[in-house]
């Protein structure tokens, strides 16, 4: 699910940038130190949209460099059990396939995927193939899943998914 | 908990009917999922109510039929809790349950990674064991193998030195490496990989099996295979091997139901602890600086040693920037070379022309024994690209090689009937076997004297081909293989040549380059020239790794005990030496640091010492067996 929602960030800034340009590199390093990352509480950080206000830089004793707070406004998402999404099929193999939703990657086991869909190893790339042959999922190909677990790590977000409910499965356009 | 069965009895307090099962016996249900319809003996019919499961599992048995009405209390169904066979980083892949939650009920059913890319992804030994049959199933269906294909030195040679950006097929790409800048890798296939790879995917399933770094296996794999359609997914790489020092660990997860279809192709015997389902390549090599940019652990010193060879590098590429260079974008990187590789060029000034002529050396060496005579050739192209003349035709040998074993497996499949699969560990000796079988050997000046014939890699490498090896001229002997004219043996053959029983007499380098073709090559193109002394009495490369266990007949050096018969005394292993051994074990620790390059300074001193001075490292090798020999006796 997407939220937008008020954050805060710290910036330290070295202070070979204090000058006419400072705002501006507070800015700019908000921009990369911010969009992309992920936490467990809020997800991933999808966009930084509005900053609120960039508060008194606090001189570091010691050092020279300066911690600017900066709050601002940003899109997240944060992914949930029982959320429905639509994903990208990245790998597919016999144990299941993977599969991504814009940052977040997602595993649906063997087990989670219609018992009438059979893996086929032989044709390139492999997929998944119901008897009749009318229903094909293969790489790259968009799948409706929904979420049924997911785990936070440091560094990103992990989701289970299954394909065994109604209306999901391969999306065709 | 996860394991324990459930029944699921009546939701009300009033009898229920119910009306529909959603679910099959046997069924997997997820957390959720509506089971059945019911409706309440109330008799309030505005509609079926859903009885949804309360946790995932499956359904053991249904006990209720559709339309029937059951009292309150009693069972419905019985539900067997998620057993979690199949869990990703931690997560039961079936049910979502998160498993890192119950820390003192470690005990995990699912421990095999199955997916070559993914070690996170673990299913159950049961899971396993089923998709495995499935695989072997198939494979069997489709009258294909497996085939683990070691990258480096088997299909291609990697260099991360400075190299001309010119030279004519050769690829370069970058691998950014975590937190450091990365590094730039200049890869060189192997002749003839891309047909040699077509050919053995219609035969094999192919595996990638490599100590490289996942990024660079996965690197490599696009170079060789950029429609994915040869290895797909299929390739594993140092993250995810089990043991930094064999890949053989690996197999038991690959493929759980066995190795008996599974054929490797590997230049290192000994990362698959010798296994005898390995066909052993000639190592490829085309940088002649650089080994194997990914040798595994008990190679280390070998990459020390290419790092320092750096500096002949440096000395050979200003030779070539000498040559009109029409590039133009040529001299950027190669005129400056790093200041460490000047530092080391500096360091190495001195070794530096002998390492360079010891390379020269390797390379006259490997040739000789593939019977081509010349050094690679630089030639300069008119499109400004440098064309490098690379003899090396192996994978010619090694796709027939595995057309054999190919062929083999399924004869004796099809004779066996119908779910009896033959072993591979057992066929491809058997068909290395056939290779010299008739053919009994005498060897001549390759054996030292003290050495025992069973104990010399000659006579393993002989008996492996399927030859016999006889100390002596017998009635059956075909073949002597000698070393140099004028010896004993060389005469009496010469002698009984007269007969009608002809012993053909070759060079050593006919043993080797059968045991590289797994072919019986023509005896004429390796005769024993006059007074001639060839210096490959030393296996090659691929035929000189130490032999998997002392054979059975070598005899432990008997221990003496010493007088004081204290048991302090007997177990240091100096005191059970002669001063002679000692004196030995003094010459072979001198050889290996003189030994700085393979065994090229090694054969320089053979042909420049004493001719008959024969007893320089295989001895010591049969030294060094003995002590082992008698260290697992206590």
């Amino acid at each position: 699910m997407f939220y937008h929602i008020s954050l805060e960030h710290e910036i330290l800034l070295h202070p070979r940038y204090f000058g006419p340009q400072l705002l501006d590199t507070v800015k700019q390093k908000l921009y990369t130190e911010v969009e992309g990352t992920c936490t467990g509480k809020y997800g991933f950080v999808i966009a930084v949209t509005t900053i609120d206000s960039i508060g008194a830089g606090l001189i570091q004793p010691g050092q020279g460099f300066v911690v600017y707070p900066v709050k601002y406004k940003a899109i997240v998402f944060r992914p949930f059990k029982g959320e429905v999404l639509d994903a990208i099929v990245t790998q597919v193999n016999k144990v299941g396939m993977f599969a991504q939703i814009g940052p977040l990657s997602c595993f649906i086991s063997h087990h989670s995927i219609p018992a009438d869909m059979e893996f086929c190893p032989n044709v390139n790339p492999p997929c998944y193939k119901s008897k009749q042959e009318d229903n094909v999922i293969q790489e790259e190909d968009v799948i409706r899943l929904k979420i049924v677990g997911t785990r936070v790590d440091a560094t990103g977000i992990f989701a289970i998914g299954t394909l065994m409910d109604d209306y999901l499965g391969l999306v065709t356009q | 908990m996860a394991d324990k069965t459930m029944s699921i009895s009546v939701p009300s307090e009033k009898p229920i009917k119910v009306e529909k099962w959603k679910v099959k016996q046997g069924a997997f249900v997820s957390q959720g999922q509506i089971l059945f319809l019911y409706s309440d003996s109330s008799g309030n019919n505005s509609g079926f109510k859903k009885f949804k499961a309360l946790r995932a599992g499956t359904i053991l048995t249904i006990k209720v039929k559709e339309g029937d009405t059951a009292e309150p209390g009693t069972c419905l169904a019985d539900l067997e809790g998620c057993k979690h066979p199949t869990v990703m980083k931690d997560m039961c892949a079936e049910c979502g349950a998160d498993l890192r939650v119950d820390e003192r009920k470690k005990l995990e059913v699912a421990v095999v990674p199955m997916v070559h890319s993914v070690p996170e992804l673990k299913v159950s030994e049961e899971l396993a064991q089923k998709l495995g049959r499935e695989d072997a199933d198939r494979l069997l269906k489709d009258r294909k193998l497996v085939l683990l294909v070691d990258l480096d030195q088997t299909l291609v040679h990697t260099t991360n030195d400075d190299i001309p950006p010119n030279l004519k097929g050769v690829l370069h790409f970058f691998l950014r490496g975590p937190g450091s800048q990365g590094r730039w890798c200049h890869t060189r296939l192997r002749p003839r990989t891309k047909e040699f790879l077509e050919s053995a995917a219609k035969i094999y399933e192919l595996h990638v099996c490599t100590f490289g770094v996942r990024q660079y296996a996965h690197a490599i794999a696009d170079l060789l295979d950029p429609e994915k359609k040869f290895f797909s997914h299929r390739i594993l790489s140092r993250d995810e091997c089990f043991d930094a020092r064999t890949k053989s660990a690996n197999l038991k997860a690959l493929f759980p139901c066995g190795d008996n279809m599974v054929c490797i192709i590997d230049d290192r015997e000994d990362v698959w602890r010798h296994a005898t389902n390995l066909i052993h390549v000639r190592p490829y090599s085309f940088f002649q600086s650089t080994g194997d940019i990914n040798a595994p652990p008990p190679l280390s010193d070998d990459k020390l040693k290419a790092s320092e060879k750096n500096g002949s590098v440096l000395r050979q590429l200003p030779m070539l920037d000498s040559e009109p260079d029409k590039a133009g974008t040529g001299g950027s990187f190669k005129d400056k070379p790093t200041e460490d590789n000047l530092k080391e060029a500096k360091s190495t000034k001195v070794t530096e022309i002998e390492s360079n002529a010891e390379n020269k050396d390797i390379n006259n060496l490997s040739n000789e024994s593939s019977g081509e005579p010349d050094d690679p050739k630089w030639i300069e192209t008119s499109d400004g690209q440098i064309e490098v003349e690379d003899s090396d035709d192996y994978l010619i040998y090694l796709e027939d090689i595995l057309k054999r074993i190919h062929k083999q497996f399924y004869d004796m499949y099809d004779s066996l009937g119908q779910h009896q699969i033959p072993d591979l560990k057992f066929i491809i000796p058997e068909v290395k076997g056939q290779v010299l079988a008739g053919t009994s050997l005498v060897f001549s000046g390759l054996v030292p004297t003290h050495q025992k014939l069973e104990t010399s890699r000659a006579f393993l490498v002989a008996r492996g081909l399927g030859a016999e090896v006889t100390q002596d001229f017998t009635e059956k002997t075909t073949h002597l293989v000698a070393v140099r004219s004028g010896t004993a043996k060389v005469n009496t053959s010469r002698r009984m040549g007269e007969g009608k029983s002809k012993v053909q007499v070759v060079t050593p380098d006919w043993l080797w380059s059968c045991a590289e073709r797994w072919e019986r090559v023509d005896e004429r193109l390796y005769p024993l020239q006059r007074g001639g002394q060839s210096s490959a009495r030393r296996p090659p490369a691929h035929c000189s790794s130490p032999p998997p266990a002392p054979p059975p007949n070598t005899v432990a050096a008997i221990r003496k005990r010493t007088p004081s018969g204290r048991f302090m005394d007997t177990i240091n292993p100096l005191l059970s030496f002669s001063s002679d051994d000692i004196a030995d074990m003094d010459r072979e620790v001198e050889d290996i640091f003189n030994e700085s390059d393979e065994s090229s300074s090694e054969e320089e001193k053979a042909i420049t010492d004493d001719i008959d001075d024969e007893e320089n490292i295989p001895e010591d090798r049969l030294l060094t067996l003995d002590t082992e020999n008698s260290s697992q006796d206590r």
